[in-house]
């Protein structure tokens, strides 16, 4: 091969490779502009129609797009992506329904998070109702773990409401999950463990009066 | 010649199984097991008088995320006089998973007694390579093994493969396991009179390559020995009960393969009647293993399970990636920067993502030997956080309240204070 022939394939093979390269960095820019990019087509049009509903009904999107990036980062079937995006959209509107317009962009979530591990819309508006404009964020996301990790629903939404009633603050919250998942892991039955953990939470202030008689919207309805 | 087809068939019984065991952890991420067997057995071959015993089996078994020690040894009391049974000491390394593989080393020291005289001591060693998926698995592996006290005289080579896959309950696994050895020929290697193929440096009669079992066996003629092991099993766990089906296939030469030994199967049941007691039922045939100088047999179990778990089920960390975070920290580091610092031994990548980085992976830096530190920035309010170690499975840090995150996994909720 001549010096003139290999100087053009060198030539030839070195366009080649900084086209594929720049192909290639266009397509990365294009998923980092657009991250949604990486489902699939039919995946993706059912969640633009989840965020367009959200939008329309005044939910927040950055929960569903959050979940839907979630769900490509760790490689998950386009539409198992769908069913969850689906379903945080619709705790959304159940919380929303419940909590009010008032409610921060964290306590929605939190509260979402709760339906969906089998809160009722009941139990979280007995919740929402005291809160005496203190957040439930964190409240909610103690019972949210603690039925995770085994506790019983019922007995886990009564606790916590009692603690939340008696006045109980975010560390008091966190120092009884700490607590019940120590005694979790050391073997104690999870629904025991926290009986016998919430008896430690110091009362806070005076319990608020029973409200019996007023129900709240959205509770004539059962979890999602 | 026509050589007496030997008995290469037992039968045994179990009659009852108790096991009081206990579980103790040593650390977060190591586990210590000390169990206690005890029962009667009976065993019966044709022509021969049953004979029954009863033993006592203790053992241990400790683990690491990286490595395992177990051991047991029985004991047999017969007719007024202890005798050692079936034992087996095994311990077992591995490598920290890097893009799905990881390098299994293993060794064994084990001995098999049946009908309380024929007894068979081994020591085998084998090295595997595991690609491990979140619901599967397949591995290939080789090792050596060397028979004592038998007519074996060379190493035994096994070569191996497996898959594992899990459906629900149901673990699947299929395996292929090949032997290659040389051994004297004997009586036992003549089934059904057939003659011995011997290799032509070592056989009998010069330039002869076919000799009568009785003149390989005074020649000393060696015979080298081929088998595949091809088995399947199915272990199904639901509720209370635990059933594990396996069966197989030896495909090998006539002279290395009994007809008793071309196919198996075996079931046993498991059925937790209560938290410490279960009924156990198994039986079926189990292949000769002609290395080991034991002939294939059928067996039949039956018995009661005591167990005391001083930790219930299932809440024993073994061998899991949150075990191996020793601590997970997160300090303000400046207004919507966090510093995250965690302890993480004998691993050589930790990454985070969240929503904070839009679900986009993030390397945290090795700062020591087993410190990993990142700044990220995360502002006031409540997120979510999922860890990955060596490319595993991502999951919740410690030290946080969790949620499933809808993929079957869990998310770590982060609370920072405003």
């Amino acid at each position: 091969m001549s010096m003139a022939r290999r100087l053009m394939a060198v030539l030839v093979f070195g366009v080649c490779a900084v086209s594929v390269a720049r192909a290639q960095d266009r397509s990365t820019v294009a998923q980092q502009i657009d991250p949604l990019g990486r489902l699939n087509e039919g995946a993706r049009y059912q969640i633009e129609l989840l965020l367009d509903s959200a939008r329309v009904a005044g939910l927040p999107t950055a929960p569903l797009e959050s979940k839907a990036l979630e769900g490509i980062s760790k490689r998950v079937e386009g539409r198992r992506i769908v069913v969850a995006v689906r379903m945080v959209f619709r705790s959304l509107r159940d919380a929303r329904s419940v909590l009010g317009t008032a409610a921060t962009a964290d306590e929605l979530n939190a509260a979402a998070s709760s339906l969906r591990v089998g809160v009722t819309r009941a139990e979280l508006a007995h919740l929402a109702q005291t809160r005496r404009e203190k957040s439930v964020t964190i409240p909610l996301v103690v019972l949210s773990d603690l039925i995770t990790r085994g506790v019983p629903r019922d007995t886990a939404s009564q606790t916590i409401l009692q603690l939340w009633q008696r006045g109980a603050a975010d560390d008091d919250f966190l120092g009884l999950w700490r607590g019940v998942e120590r005694d979790i892991v050391s073997g104690t039955d999870p629904g025991v463990a926290l009986l016998n953990r919430a008896r430690e939470v110091p009362p806070r202030g005076p319990p608020s009066p029973p409200e019996s008689g007023s129900r709240p919207e959205g509770t004539e309805n059962r979890n999602p | 010649m026509l050589v007496p087809k030997p008995h290469a068939t037992a039968i045994a019984g179990l009659l009852a199984l108790l096991i009081p065991g206990q579980r103790s952890m040593a650390q977060n991420a190591s586990e210590l097991e000390t169990r206690l067997e005890a029962g009667a057995l009976t065993t019966s071959r044709p022509g021969q008088i049953p004979q029954s015993a009863f033993s006592v089996t203790p053992g241990f078994r400790f683990a690491t995320p990286r490595f395992t020690a177990n051991g047991s040894a029985s004991g047999w009391l017969g007719a007024q006089q202890w005798q050692l049974g079936d034992a087996n000491a095994a311990v077992e390394a591995s490598s920290p998973l890097l893009y799905g593989f990881r390098a299994e080393v293993s060794t064994t020291a084990s001995r098999i007694v049946r009908d309380f005289t024929m007894e068979s001591d081994q020591i085998d060693a084998q090295a595997r390579l595991h690609y491990l998926r979140q619901r599967g698995g397949l591995w290939l592996g080789a090792g050596v093994a060397r028979p004592l006290r038998v007519a074996a005289v060379s190493n035994v080579n096994v070569s191996s493969g497996g898959v594992w896959t899990k459906f629900g309950p149901a673990t699947l696994r299929g395996t292929v396991t090949s032997f290659l050895f040389t051994k004297v020929a004997s009586r036992a290697d003549s089934l059904d009179g057939a003659a011995i193929v011997c290799t032509p440096h070592v056989s009998a009669a010069p330039g002869a390559d076919v000799v009568s079992a009785a003149d390989a066996v005074a020649s000393g003629c060696r015979h080298t020995s081929r088998l595949t092991d091809v088995e399947g099993s199915v272990r199904w766990e639901h509720h209370l009960m635990e059933v594990t089906v396996r069966g197989g296939q030896r495909f090998g030469d006539r002279l290395d393969v009994s007809s008793e030994s071309r196919q198996w199967a075996s079931a046993q049941a498991a059925v937790w009647i209560s938290r410490q007691l279960a009924a156990v039922a198994g039986g079926g045939r189990e292949p000769a293993q002609p290395m080991r100088g034991l002939p294939a047999r059928s067996f039949g179990s039956l018995g009661l399970m005591l167990a005391y778990w001083p930790i219930p089920r299932g809440t024993v960390p073994v061998e899991t990636p949150e075990s191996m975070v020793h601590a997970f920290a997160l300090r303000s580091a400046g207004p919507n920067t966090q510093r995250i610092t965690a302890r993480i031994g004998g691993v050589e990548k930790v990454e985070i993502m969240g929503d904070f980085s839009d679900w986009q992976p993030m390397p945290l830096i090795r700062r020591g030997r087993d410190i990993w530190e990142l700044l990220v920035p995360v502002g006031p309010g409540v997120h979510q956080i999922n860890l990955r170690i060596d490319g595993g499975q991502w999951i919740a840090p410690p030290g946080m309240p969790t949620l499933r995150d809808g993929f079957n996994g869990e998310v770590g909720v982060l609370v920072i204070g405003r």
